[in-house]
């Protein structure tokens, strides 16, 4: 009862969720107040490396999430100053960041571990069965049984959508997004908004990258990211925009990834490689869905200065 | 205000050291800045800078390696910067690049016995029609439903990681190479040399004619005006009856094709086949010296040839000092934020 199949699936499914929901949540919270991040992948591969080596170094699993987090919280104060005091194009100094997450990861795990003919370990998260809710048959071992991160992003998200939609803070951050000059004229701070929901938001970023080595492979790799960096940006478009979309969403991409992983292993006569297309191939038809029904925050992508009360 | 208005009467020399002058700046600033990184990590700084900027010039090997390098690099720098010129971010160079050597080992092996002058044009315009068949989805569906292509194209550089695999290791494989590996081009689609010792392939002639056309579509003809208009304002362009998605469409399409060809010359020039991970970021690195020319493709081969001699330099100091290679990529990135940054100091 316990272990079937099914559920063990599911387990696994709710493991693949976290890395996707705090990406692109945080992607999201930062979106609202007209930031347009695209240094996932770089920031995301900064907190597998930064949390791998804190893990390591300080043998404790919660030291590694605090450093990524901090890491991912630097990189968020320069996306916000470089765009908000700076008035720098987004994409571009986006981008920038996404290549010295890049190349910073890479260094500071080949400097601080050397070259070692086996990779340093350390342990993978625990589960942290919840008393009582974790006895409850097939429901129980699905939700109450994982690590900490996967009750931290669900409750995330439940919280963002409280905070946005239920909180006067909410109503001010949306309004940021969607009509800065408008929020800035009802004595809304713009750039106090933009500056601590891109600090927030790349924090969940650094986080989830901390989260692979932390449960998946117990090392850190080159290229550990695979990509989700840029996978949650689109699942953020999918998402709506909304925390309970991006919720729902996150779920459709870890089905994906662990569909894909499951049928490379049973052999059904396709290469593993067209398998391995699957998770992109099948985001970017659902983007095609997505970008139909989803409007954006009116304001994405583009800066605001206060001194002309228009969009730079 | 004054100070644009100033500027035409000023003499070129004074023109171009205005423009030389911030790079300059931030060239110096990102090597201090990570020579103090450097210095804090006890290596010998000014060893290591050194075999950075002077390793392509010590030796003709070491020059000759740069001008290998310079190919690719400029050409995936256009990749970029074309549909950059009509404001579309090409982030899948590298995917394009891939698929183009895909094609054009393809045609390569299976036309092996044809003579020079029929199999490498035709190895060539493999590379270039493959990788621009590898951005007309992303292309399409901006074009049709307005969908980013920043992510569109990201998303196909996975998909080519896969497809590249299962070419080198199911279709066309070479079972003695150790690594995934097709089997060799036939002679007649590989790229003349000119120089034998060190080996240099003709694929530089290319990448200059390239850089030369690419210049004058961007800079001296109406279409490319078109193109730059839709760039700098999509919506005056339409109003003076610029097709701007049909811009965005052909950007993109010719991005590719020159990604795809870069792919071509390096299983036609450098490897004579198609090896997986060929394509070591070159995208990333076309994309740092797009930005940092600020998409000005007249610099383009410039700032090409100077992170060519970085690159170059920086394989020669992680192999006589140790020093992880990934430190000039640091550099690279500092470079292209303090270029950034000089132009928000201007500004004011």
């Amino acid at each position: 009862m316990a272990d079937t199949p099914l559920i063990n699936l599911a387990s696994l499914v709710m493991l693949a969720v976290v890395p996707y929901l705090l990406a692109s949540q945080g992607t999201m919270l930062a979106g609202r107040t007209g930031l347009f991040i695209v240094s996932q992948e770089g920031i995301m591969l900064v907190g597998a490396s930064v949390g791998f080596l804190g893990a390591y170094l300080f043998d404790s699993l919660a030291v590694g999430m605090a450093l990524a987090m901090l890491a991912g919280g630097l990189f968020g104060l320069a996306l916000a100053y470089f765009t908000t005091d700076l008035k720098m194009d987004q994409f571009v100094i986006g981008l920038a960041l996404f290549f010295l997450g890049l190349g910073l990861s890479s260094l500071l795990f080949k400097v601080v571990v050397g070259v070692t003919l086996k990779p340093p370990i350390i342990p993978t998260l625990q589960r942290l069965p919840i008393p009582l809710l974790s006895n409850i048959p097939v429901l129980g071992p699905i939700l109450f049984n994982q690590n900490i991160l996967v009750y931290f992003s669900v409750v995330l998200s439940l919280f963002l959508y409280y905070l946005l939609y239920r909180t006067s803070i909410g109503l001010s951050l949306r309004a940021v997004g969607e009509n800065p000059k408008a929020a800035d004229s009802l004595g809304v701070n713009v750039r106090r908004y933009r500056y601590s929901t891109a600090v927030i938001g790349c924090m969940l970023m650094g986080l989830a990258g901390a989260y692979l080595p932390m449960v998946y492979t117990g090392t850190y790799t080159d290229g550990i990211v695979r990509g989700r960096g840029w996978l949650a940006i689109a699942l953020t478009f999918f998402g709506g925009w909304t925390p309970q979309g991006i919720l729902l969403g996150s779920f459709f991409f870890a089905i994906v990834d662990i569909l894909a992983l499951r049928l490379q292993v049973t052999d059904i006569g396709i290469p593993h490689q067209f398998l391995r297309m699957l998770p992109y191939l099948a985001t970017i038809v659902v983007m095609i869905f997505a970008f139909r029904r989803v409007r954006a925050p009116a304001f994405l992508g583009q800066n605001y200065d206060r001194e002309s009360r228009t969009a730079s | 205000m004054h100070e644009t208005q100033a500027l035409p009467q000023q003499s070129p020399l004074a023109n171009a050291a205005r423009t030389l002058v911030p790079y300059v700046v931030a060239v110096l600033a990102a090597f201090a800045a990570v020579g103090i990184l450097l210095a804090l990590m006890g290596f010998d700084v000014l060893q290591a800078y050194s075999t950075i900027l002077f390793t392509s010039f010590r030796t003709p090997n070491g020059f000759v390696q740069t001008l290998i390098k310079w190919v690719p690099l400029v050409l995936q720098a256009f990749a970029f910067t074309i549909p950059l010129a009509a404001g579309k971010f090409n982030i899948g160079g590298e995917g394009q690049m891939i698929v183009g050597g895909i094609g054009a080992a393809a045609v390569g092996i299976l036309f092996f016995d044809l003579p020079l002058p029929l199999l490498l044009p035709l190895v060539l315009l493999a590379g270039m029609i493959f990788g621009a068949l590898w951005v007309l989805g992303p292309a399409w569906l901006l074009f049709r439903f307005g969908i980013n292509e920043i992510l569109t194209t990201v998303l196909m550089n996975f998909v080519a990681f896969q497809l590249i695999d299962f070419v080198a290791t199911q279709i066309w494989p070479d079972p003695v190479a150790g690594h995934p590996t097709t089997v060799p081009i036939g002679v007649g689609g590989e790229l003349p040399l000119l120089l034998s010792r060190p080996p240099l392939h003709s694929g530089i002639l290319i990448a200059i004619l390239v850089s030369v056309l690419v210049y004058l579509y961007t800079d001296h003809t109406s279409a490319g005006y078109e193109l730059i208009a839709t760039g700098a304002n999509p919506r005056a362009s339409r109003v003076f009856g610029i097709s701007v998605r049909q811009m965005f469409f052909t950007s993109l399409l010719l991005g590719g094709a020159i990604a795809g060809l870069a792919g071509a010359i390096e299983v036609a020039g450098v490897h004579g086949r198609l090896i997986e991970g060929f394509h070591s970021n070159f995208l990333l690195l076309g994309i740092i010296i797009g930005l940092i020319a600020k998409g000005n493709n007249a610099a383009v081969p410039f700032v090409a040839l100077f992170i060519a001699i970085l690159e170059v330099g920086a394989s020669a100091m992680q192999r006589t000092m140790a020093i992880p290679g990934e430190m000039v990529f640091i550099v690279e990135a500092l470079i292209l934020i303090f270029v950034l940054l000089t132009d928000v100091v201007r500004r004011r």
